[in-house]
């Protein structure tokens, strides 16, 4: 028989040439027992849960979705239906003829910009009433637009000559260009003003930008320097003597859009409109366009939780909703129909056929 | 010697066993044939050293292999080998620079680490594509993220491994340190003196003591004893824990001292072989043959000798144990080879994506191309200089060809590059808990499992062929000597635990009192027989002074707590002759010395000494071995011991035919109980006889060349007219727990092949005890020794099979039993065809008398023909090239040597380990490494998608809504964790689930968990959940004030709570762990998120929290979330209802078990009936 590495035989060997055949490990300390410690981490048995598919899970999971969207899908759908919208296109009707005279027009100095438009309103617009203008075609999201900016610069003071990655409109005259880059450069530089039958409507133009934007992003300190002054004007420009943090249609406009298609806020009117009045507006219709077949609109819009007139959520969260519902349905049948015993052993591919491999 | 000098040119056509080094591990191939019929062969014996065999050998061929040579036959050439002045250093090294005795296991130095350590991670190719993209980004025209933002995802991974190897590094500097610091005693000028162990050099003389480890590879000079034996222990080098003997040549033994020993050994030049070394010594004008016997490596110690002293022939990195310093060769798992094609695809995506961009963005130039100059937007045209120039225009090519390069950087975790580094990860941790399994720890030698290596763990549950040793593997390798069949007469009566008075026999010798220290079954008739004299007695006592004697056995003595009793431990290579000896021992003939010239036995209580006048060591091909004694009454006898084959040739049949017959029926009996059995033969020489074999062994041991051949053949003379002593049975028990493993792994549809070394009989025997082989099979026996005569049976075999299975009957009812010799003929033939064909349509499959190389030619067999996975188990030096040739090699750490750990990817004590193992393990690194693949791809491909429907509204022009620091800790934070702690911790089902059912294990046989089915699936979820996670932001925000950052956390948001979710609804096993790594990492992405954007310099400050003011935000949140799961929700639970998978439902048999339980009893009560 083997000798048991327990034997006190063993304990005394000499030269510790290990216990022979029968035991190689004998001379190993009981001490040091490489014994896994146990532990239900390292057995892989920690306390768990172990959700399923059950038909009931399935159904009631779907059920709740259909209970949940349906009624945020009707209630933004009427929400979006509240918001009553006034969209205006003046860029083709303000600039007759084609397209060079277009560009033309607006880029010659002396050419009257002024044009006016008249819009009705077709239902009430309760206060406040946003005045934006949306921009069509406008990529605003292109790498070298976007990234035209310093933002260091606009900032503070001291990094006024931070403008690398202003290219090519960091410089102008050989000075540094207080805001630089292309967005802002690209500044837009159209005006409303708005008057109704009776009464001139006034835009609220403060705050119309976000407070952290004119906290924090634009400095109080930083002043508009040698802007637009390069070989070519790409729109508005500033007064110098007005802080960045002040100038907030610049700060609405460096906010830029995530999207070709893109409105930004112009101003607030702050008294209702009523239902059948016209307004007038006088555009000063200066910023082109033109050139590259932009559009320009002017929407005046009221507001709802949900922001503005959108009827897509709506209709996505009665579809989603409505589908789950028809797969409830559907479950339910099919489990009705064809029950499947649940963790049947039956069911096991190889008791369906036994034998077969 | 006229034929050395063809055979030196590789000519000869050699009857040679054949023996190759099929890979570096495998360097003791001459011991390896012979371990598993009979492990006789020691380290004496010439080794064969294959230096030149490189190549594609053909794994059944026997014969005509040329270049299978024999380096013992070869002359060492002068420019293979070294010259080594012994004691004279300075001389030995003036003309070839020898490497000192320092060792360097350490990688780096100081100054080499950062460009070696570079040089090394850049190997694997995610590295230099990720480098790639960080170069590419780092070019002004497509800088894309800003600089730090690009090699920040390279340069973490960079500094975690670099810190890891500098780590590891420094420990094995400071382990080299203390190694090269170590003292020795060297001669310098006549005195022994202390040197440290990097100072010596070759040549040098170098004293040693008792427990002493060994600095370099020396040449024993002289011992202690004054045979010029020495004992060491090899455990450093390969892990046998049995002593081993040395011997110091006779020639510098001599009287004249140390001091004055001069001459020159040549040798060959360093190899990594451990069990060959071949040179010659120069001593006093004669020469003299130096073998494997006669050195003594580093790392080993010396044991049971008081003081060696050896002269030093290599050093440092060039001694035998630095050389096989090597690491574990790499295999590529399965899983990632198939993950890999995966990958190609991919990037045909990330093509394609970006082919669409480029294109698109050139035709967008071209139309706008009048515009470009003053488009506020684009202004190509940079005013501010004295001319106009184009700003960052290369013109329309060169732009449509940056736009395509641009691309793939924002597109690069398309390819998912991370899914590199988690896998390895997961497999850290997987292997973490295989280690830890509390199942696969063997308490009798306190061995866990072990995880050599990382890269097959979701191999281990797609296994299909499980390619088994017998010998160590199945059984447990301690052999107890259970039958004796003597002169005819079969002993095999009652056996007694017989102790005798005192507790079993014992000698005494000069008062102490000695006893062996392993206790053997005796039968008592044959006990009692010894005590009595009469005529039998004569051969009763042959017969056990053959078992005492004629071995390679050397008695320890080993103190116990009585001083006047001491214990014998038999220690040698072959465990049948340690349990022969054992067993001579308990009948009265204890072996209690031996040196290289005498044996003193202790036989029935009177010590004789037997000068041993030759010994003629095992060889696979004779497959026996013979002492020449001579007796103290001076007459000299051959005593022979072998395997039965072997022995009935040489036995002079005319003598005793009685005896013969007898002997050979019993032994028929005892191989069909399962022993091993071994025959014992002697004769008697005379003395003209004795001084004929003299001459010609001192010729053959002094050649300088083909000394193995002349000694084979001075003992194939030697061995002939012998006349029977008898024959033993010796037990090899089977390990705990195999016919239950077995049964499982056959219920897992896994076919289990055993291949071993033994006997048929012995083979089909344990084929029945481990119930591989059932009483209803029908089996089928390929035995033959020609081609035709084979190609015969197999088509005979094949008739039979097919027709077993189209009759009807179970075709798992065919077992092939087939032998070495006839896979001679079959594999690397056409017959091997033939041979797949039966053999797969067996389901029981053993292979007996095979070699180490047919065992693996018999794993290419299978890989060759088929993607089934492969696994090899063995636990000996013969298992080695299977082990690396199958797709998962294991070694058992058991009683053989270390050599097939050492070759494996796991290791474990016991084989029923394999069952939790492959089961368990397997199926859980399997399935969670699939889903983690598929997820992987998924992850990266939806964030990728969305970066890229947004391109398609910047007019190309790669811009990102999505802040360029949330691309890139997408992979690094945002959803990293999850991944790889589901990959490590997720479980479809329980353990006992898994070992309940075996036959669930085919889910990872029939790849469910990673196909192309599913890769395509995956590909389509993706695209549709990248659509919805896109387009509702968008349609919901067109044409209103949002910008791009506060739209890009939308999307960012959206994006890493649905592809956590995404998880979430698949993850099966909810732990608190996996609940942390989830919720946690959506957490984490929200604190990211806002820290981004409280960064006023950012243009996205502030935009979050403008956004979770709004309304719509929310509403588009739930609803992309809802809308992407709803599709794969549908189909997860059509599929899991029409076609539930055997994991679901024995998952929810997990959940509702006690419901099933009597469904089940009932099911099982009604199948007996089918």
């Amino acid at each position: 028989m083997n000798s048991n590495p327990s034997t006190p035989m063993n304990a005394h060997a000499p030269s510790s040439s290990s216990g022979g055949a029968g035991s190689p490990d004998s001379n190993t300390p009981r001490r040091n027992s490489k014994r896994p410690k146990y532990s239900r981490f390292t057995q892989q048995e920690l306390p768990a849960c172990k959700p399923i598919l059950t038909p009931k899970w399935v159904i009631s999971a779907f059920m709740l979705v259909t209970i949940v969207f349906i009624p945020i899908g009707l209630t933004t759908l009427f929400a979006s239906r509240d918001v009553v919208e006034i969209i205006d296109r003046y860029d083709n009707a303000c600039v007759p003829g084609s397209k060079s005279q277009k560009v033309q027009h607006i880029q010659s100095a002396t050419s009257n910009k002024t044009c006016i438009r008249s819009l009705t309103v077709r239902k009430r617009m309760k206060q406040p009433i946003y005045v934006y203008y949306q921009l069509d075609n406008f990529y605003q999201n292109h790498r070298r637009y976007v990234k035209s900016r310093s933002d260091q610069q606009l900032r503070n003071r001291g990094d006024e000559n931070d403008t690398s990655t202003c290219k090519p409109e960091n410089e102008a005259n050989g000075m540094t260009i207080v805001p630089c880059g292309l967005v802002a450069w690209s500044l837009f530089n159209d005006t409303y003003s708005l008057s109704t039958s009776n009464s001139q409507l006034t835009i609220n133009k403060r705050h119309i930008s976000w407070k952290s934007d004119r906290d924090e992003k634009f400095g109080s300190e930083v002043y508009p320097k040698n802007f637009q002054n390069g070989g070519l004007i790409g729109g508005g420009r500033l007064n110098e003597s007005i802080p960045l943090n002040e100038q907030e249609d610049l700060i609405v406009w460096m906010r830029t859009a995530a999207l070709p298609t893109f409105r930004k806020l112009y101003g607030k009117i702050e008294v209702d409109i009523e239902a059948g009045e016209t307004i007038n507006v006088v555009v000063e219709n200066r910023y082109n366009t033109y050139s590259f077949s932009g559009k320009k609109k002017l929407v005046l819009s009221t507001t709802s939780w949900l922001g503005g007139k959108n009827n897509f959520i709506g209709i996505a969260y009665l579809a989603v909703g409505g589908l789950c519902f028809l797969l409830a349905t559907t479950f339910t049948i099919i489990y009705l129909v064809k029950p499947r015993h649940l963790g049947d052993p039956t069911y096991l591919s190889w008791n369906r056929n036994p034998g077969g491999h | 010697m006229t034929s050395d000098r063809s055979s030196s040119t590789g000519e000869m056509n050699s009857d040679e066993f054949k023996s190759v080094d099929l890979q570096l591990q495998s360097s003791s191939s001459h011991r390896s044939i012979s371990s598993n019929t009979w492990r006789a062969g020691s380290i004496k014996e010439v080794g064969v050293i294959e230096l030149g065999s490189k190549g594609g050998v053909p794994y059944g061929s026997r014969k005509g292999g040329s270049s299978s040579m024999s380096m013992s036959r070869r002359e060492i050439r002068d420019e293979d080998s070294r010259l080594v002045y012994v004691n004279d250093s300075v001389k030995t090294n003036e003309s070839f620079e020898f490497a000192g005795n320092s060792v360097r296991t350490s990688k780096y130095s100081v100054l080499t680490f950062l460009p070696r350590n570079l040089f090394e991670q850049f190997h694997r190719v995610a590295y230099v594509y990720f480098l790639i993209i960080a170069i590419l980004n780092q070019l002004p025209q497509l800088a894309v993220f800003g600089r730090f933002a690009s090699i920040l995802p390279l340069s973490m991974v960079l500094l975690v491994t670099a810190v890891k190897d500098g780590y590891e590094d420094w420990r094995r500097h400071r382990s080299d340190r203390i190694e090269n610091n170590r003292l020795a005693s060297v001669l310098v000028n006549n005195v022994f003196e202390q040197k440290k162990w990097k100072d010596i050099q070759v040549g040098e003389i170098i004293k040693f003591s008792a427990n002493e480890t060994i600095p370099c590879d020396l040449v024993l000079l002289s011992t202690s004893d004054p045979t010029g034996v020495a004992y060491i222990q090899t455990i450093n080098l390969d892990g046998e824990s049995n002593l081993k003997t040395r011997y110091a040549k006779q020639e510098t033994l001599g009287t004249h001292g140390v001091e004055n020993i001069s001459g020159v050994i040549k040798c060959e030049k360093p190899n990594r072989n451990i069990y060959g070394f071949l040179g010659t010594m120069e001593v006093d004008q004669k020469q003299v043959s130096l073998g494997p016997s006669n050195i003594v490596l580093r790392g080993c110690v010396l044991k049971n000798t008081s003081w060696a002293v050896g002269v030093v022939v290599y050093t440092g990195m060039e001694t035998k144990v630095m050389l096989n310093n090597s690491g574990a060769q790499s295999k590529r798992s399965h899983l990632e080879s198939r993950m890999n094609k995966e990958i190609i695809l991919l990037s045909f995506f990330l093509v394609a994506l970006c082919s669409i961009v480029s294109i698109c963005a050139g035709v967008w130039l071209r139309r706008h191309r009048d515009e470009l100059d003053i488009m506020p937007f684009y202004r190509r045209k940079d005013y501010s200089g004295e001319d106009e120039d184009n700003y960052k225009y290369y013109g329309w090519g060169l732009e449509i060809f940056f736009t395509f390069l641009m691309s793939v950087i924002v597109f690069q975790i398309m390819i998912p590059i991370a899914l590199y580094i988690s896998m390895e990860l997961v497999r850290l941790g997987q292997a973490y808990f295989m280690i830890r399994d509390d199942h696969m720890y063997d308490e009798s030698t306190d061995s866990r499992f072990q995880c050599r290596a990382l890269n097959v763990n979701e191999d281990l549950g797609q296994i299909k062929y499980v390619f088994s040793d017998k010998t160590g593997t199945l059984t447990e390798n301690k052999m107890e000597f259970q039958y004796a069949s003597i002169f005819g007469i079969d002993y095999n009566g009652e056996k007694t635990e017989f102790y005798g008075e005192e507790g079993g026999y014992y000698a005494q010798v000069d008062g102490l009192i000695l006893r062996p220290k392993m206790k053997v079954h005796v039968d008592m008739e044959l006990l009692q027989l010894l005590k009595t004299g009469n005529d039998a007695n004569k051969h009763i006592y042959d017969f056990f002074l053959a078992l005492a004697s004629c071995n390679t056995i050397v008695p320890i003595l080993v103190d116990t707590s009585n001083p006047a009793e001491k214990l014998i431990d038999y220690q040698g290579e072959s465990p049948d002759e340690q349990a022969l000896v054992y067993a001579a021992a308990a009948y009265g003939f204890m072996l209690i010395e031996r040196t290289s010239g005498h044996i003193v036995i202790d036989i029935l209580g009177d010590r004789q000494r037997f000068n041993v006048l030759g010994m003629h060591e095992f060889d696979s091909d004779r497959k026996r071995m013979s002492v020449i004694l001579r007796c103290p009454d001076s007459t000299v006898k051959v005593i022979v011991k072998g395997a039965d084959t072997t022995m009935f040739n040489v036995i002079d049949k005319s003598k005793n035919t009685d005896v013969v017959t007898e002997t050979e029926s019993h032994l028929h009996a005892y191989s069909s109980v399962g022993l091993r059995t071994l025959v014992m033969g002697m004769k008697g020489l005379s003395s003209h006889e004795f001084e004929q074999w003299r001459s010609s062994y001192e010729a053959a041991t002094n050649a300088l060349m083909g000394r193995a051949r002349l000694l084979r053949k001075v003992a194939i003379n030697l061995e002939t007219n012998l006349s029977i002593l008898g024959a033993s049975g010796i037990e090899d028990k089977l390990q705990e727990g195999v016919p239950e493993a077995i049964e499982s792994l056959r219920m897992a549809n896994i076919k289990v092949w055993v291949l071993t070394g033994d006997k048929q009989e012995t083979a089909i025997s344990i084929g029945y005890s481990s119930k591989l082989l059932t009483s209803k099979m029908t089996q089928i026996i390929i035995n033959n020794n020609s081609t035709e005569s084979c190609r015969r049976s197999l088509e005979e075999a094949l008739i039979i099979s097919r027709k077993a299975i189209t009759s009807g009957e179970n075709a798992s009812l065919l077992a092939l039993i087939i032998d070495g010799t006839s896979l001679v003929y079959i594999l690397d033939s056409e017959l091997e065809e033939q041979l797949f064909e039966l053999a797969s349509k067996c389901a029981v499959v053993l292979c007996c008398r095979v070699a180490p190389l047919q065992k693996a030619g018999i794993v290419m067999l299978i890989k060759k023909r088929t993607d089934d996975l492969t696994l090899a188990i063995g636990d000996g030096a013969n298992d080695v090239s299977m082990i690396q040739k199958a797709d998962v090699g294991i070694g058992i750490s058991g009683q053989e040597g270390r050599q097939a750990v050492m070759a494996s990817d796991f290791a474990m004590a016991q084989f029923r380990f394999l069952v939790p193992l492959l089961l368990v393990h397997g199926h859980w690194n399997y399935q969670r490494m699939g889903y983690m693949i598929l997820y992987n791809f998924y992850r990266n491909a939806v964030f990728v998608l969305v970066l890229f429907w947004y391109v398609l509204y910047t007019a190309f022009t790669l811009s990102t809504a999505i802040n360029e620091w949330s691309s890139v800790l997408y992979s690094v934070i945002y959803t990293s964790v999850p991944t790889i702690v589901v990959g490590i911790l997720d479980k479809d089902l329980s353990r006992t689930s898994l070992l309940k059912y075996p036959q669930l294990y085919g889910s990872g046989q029939k790849q469910e968990s990673y196909n192309s089915t599913l890769f395509w699936l995956t590909i389509a979820d993706t695209l549709w959940q990248s659509i919805v996670a896109f387009f509702i932001p968008l349609l919901a925000y067109w044409k209103t004030d949002i910008d791009g950052p506060s739209i890009g956390d939308l999307w960012t948001l959206a994006v890493v709570f649905l592809v956590n979710l995404h998880l979430a609804m698949d993850v099966t096993t909810w732990t608190w762990i996996i609940h942390a790594s989830i919720w946690g990492s959506i957490v984490a992405t929200i604190i990211c998120v806002i820290i981004i954007d409280v960064i006023p310099i950012l243009p996205g400050y502030w935009a979050i929290f403008h956004l979770a003011g709004d309304g719509l935000f929310w509403v588009c949140l739930i609803g992309i979330i809802i809308a992407s799961l709803i599709p794969r929700l549908v189909l997860k639970t059509l599929v899991q209802h029409y076609r539930p998978s055997d994991i679901q439902i024995a998952g929810e048999a997990e959940k509702f078990g006690d419901l099933m339980e009597s469904r089940s009893a009932e099911i099982e009560m009604n199948q007996p009936q089918r």
